[in-house]
């Protein structure tokens, strides 16, 4: 009861987290991916491009590129627009442009593991195999399965000229070439000098550097270990390494024509049966039910 | 300033409206639906079969079947469990049991026109055609375009045990099979019986007779202009008539895919074979 008091004294000054209950205005701009995609890496490269006047650290990057689950309502309402905001939701039909990044799952599953070994959500010796099985079936966050997070996104709203779909892999690959395209996406001034400093001070070395004194200041790690790093390996293909072979099977198994369609090559023979795209049952004609 | 300090004193007291911010628990059953696509009927269907001795009307169906959005999250926390609510909401991954109910989008779009009409959401001389336009760009909705809304939920769940896809249509042809199937979804055992007077008492003729007695006791026609019904024609195909040939071409051009999948026949044959990509299957592996 005090705890709800508290909350609602919050509200009443505004110092609350507004979540799912921000207010979106026509303007805002929205920078979404699902959990261990590279989010935060291009809120670096976003808030260093937009606010070249302050670099982007650990400690200001909620307030340069908010998010509403870390940044007050009212450091949102005082923000200078349009705004980019983080954001890791399914499809939300009021987001008025979007920018989605998205990761090779494979990828995606081992930065998740070692994040949530980091934030101990699990223990330090807990299986992948396990992991694995959960983040599968949409279990190991809030915001879907990565199938589901990016088919609500990318069913709704592939083609759509308020929608930009990036992968991480051409981030990794050529960084400013991938971050000109969002900023001619968003009618943004910045040409080819302020691109290469945006991607100069937002590179995983500085992005280490920085979160060795500033972990405490954000809340992505707050309280966190510290043997082990937020920004670890940012880059792409490690699960090839890191990734028992059955396990890739079983990712496969379940997403392989999302991942084909996103240009993520399988490393299993695919069976011939979802090699079509008219093959997957969903289309033929006794279904839906 | 004062709208904040009385929101927040509404959040302490739990007062506040619900919207899409309440509590969702595990055991939830949301009946979901773009606008205009029947949802109303259904709840009167569902709680017809679950309240025999309830006289369910427009009064009482917040109530007895309980839409988040015109509810306070007191009210919505002190439910019996497990709930079944109703929603208009596009995609939400807390929903983990769900009744999506679809509608042919063309009959939608007449709906909603004169809904919105009714509502005065938009002014007298607006025509159909210009709402059409407005409908296909999914500016007349704030749950997204029709489009939106079905590809997101069919996106994420199609393939889902706990995801139970009806057709208003199916619904129109069989209601008792239909609501049998539902009743079967949700574990509430029904007789032929009772299903078939569930429907009775929720026909349409009889859903007129209870709007005519209590639409100023119901959040949906409160304060809404009375010359126009919300129980309307009640059925499937209307637009064939009242809706003109270019916006029927419009809505088709811009949705084959999912018509063809939702087996909606088109009208503009050269259309028939857009499909929905094989990729449109996220797995929860099964």
């Amino acid at each position: 009861m005090i705890k709800h008091l508290i909350a609602g004294v919050k509200r009443g000054l505004g110092l609350h987290m507004p979540g799912r209950s921000l207010l979106i205005v026509p303007d805002d701009i929205f920078l979404v991916s699902f959990p261990k995609s590279g989010n935060t890496w291009i809120r670096f490269l976003l808030a260093n491009l937009r606010f070249p006047e302050q670099p982007a650290t650990w400690a200001n990057i909620d307030r340069l590129i908010p998010d509403p689950t870390g940044t007050t309502k009212r450091d949102f309402d005082r923000m200078p627009r349009p705004r980019i905001i983080k954001s890791h939701e399914c499809f939300d039909p009021r987001y008025p442009r979007v920018v989605y990044v998205v990761r090779d799952p494979r990828d995606v599953v081992v930065s998740q593991y070692h994040y949530h070994r980091k934030i101990r959500k699990i223990a330090d010796d807990s299986p992948i195999e396990t992991f694995v099985t959960r983040f599968l079936a949409g279990e190991t966050c809030p915001h879907g399965s990565w199938g589901q997070n990016i088919a609500t996104w990318l069913y709704t709203s592939e083609g759509d000229p308020r929608f930009l779909l990036l992968r991480y892999e051409d981030l990794v690959a050529n960084t400013a070439r991938e971050l000109a395209k969002v900023v001619s996406f968003l009618h943004l001034s910045a040409g080819p000098e302020q691109i290469a400093q945006a991607v100069e001070r937002s590179s995983a070395d500085r992005m280490r550097k920085l979160e060795k004194t500033q972990t405490d200041k954000n809340g992505l790690m707050r309280g966190s270990r510290k043997d082990l790093s937020f920004v670890r390996a940012a880059g792409s293909g490690g699960w090839r390494s890191d990734l028992p072979v059955p396990l890739v099977a079983r990712m496969e198994a379940a997403w392989g024509p999302l991942m084909r369609h996103l240009g993520y090559e399988l490393s299993m023979p695919s069976p011939s049966k979802t090699r079509d795209s008219d093959s997957l049952g969903i289309l033929s004609g006794s279904t839906p039910r | 300033m004062l709208t904040q300090f009385k929101y927040a004193v509404e959040y302490v007291l739990g007062l506040d409206h619900a919207g899409r911010h309440f509590t969702v628990f595990p055991d939830d059953t949301f009946l979901v639906s773009y606008p205009k696509s029947g949802n109303t009927w259904v709840r009167f269907l569902l709680a017809n079969l679950i309240y025999p001795n309830e006289s369910v009307g427009f009064a009482n169906i917040n109530r007895l079947l309980p839409a988040p959005g015109v509810l306070s999250k007191r009210f919505l926390r002190k439910l019996p469990r497990p709930r079944i609510l109703k929603s208009h909401e596009p995609f939400d991954v807390r929903f983990r049991k769900v009744i999506y109910l679809v509608r042919d989008p063309r009959d939608v779009a007449v709906s909603e026109y004169y809904f919105d009409l009714k509502k005065r959401y938009i002014e007298p001389d607006v025509t159909l055609e210009q709402f059409v336009k407005r409908f296909v760009a999914g500016e007349t909705s704030s749950y997204g375009s029709w489009w939106e809304h079905a590809a997101s939920w069919i996106a994420a769940r199609h393939t889902n045990p706990a995801f139970l896809l009806v057709r208003y249509e199916d619904l129109l042809s069989d209601p008792i099979g239909e609501t049998g199937k539902i009743a079967e979804f949700l574990g509430i055992p029904a007789t032929p019986e009772r299903l078939g007077t569930a429907v009775q008492k929720s026909s349409a003729d009889r859903m007129r007779k209870l709007e005519k007695q209590q639409a100023d006791q119901w959040t949906g026609t409160r304060k809404t202009r009375k010359e126009i019904p919300f129980v309307r024609a009640a059925a499937s195909g209307g637009w064939k008539e009242s809706l003109p040939r270019h916006s029927v071409e419009e809505i088709e051009v811009a949705w084959a895919p999912l018509l063809n999948f939702l087996r909606y026949p088109l009208h503009t044959p050269e259309l028939d074979n857009k499909t929905v990509p094989a990729w449109v299957r996220t797995g929860e592996p099964l």
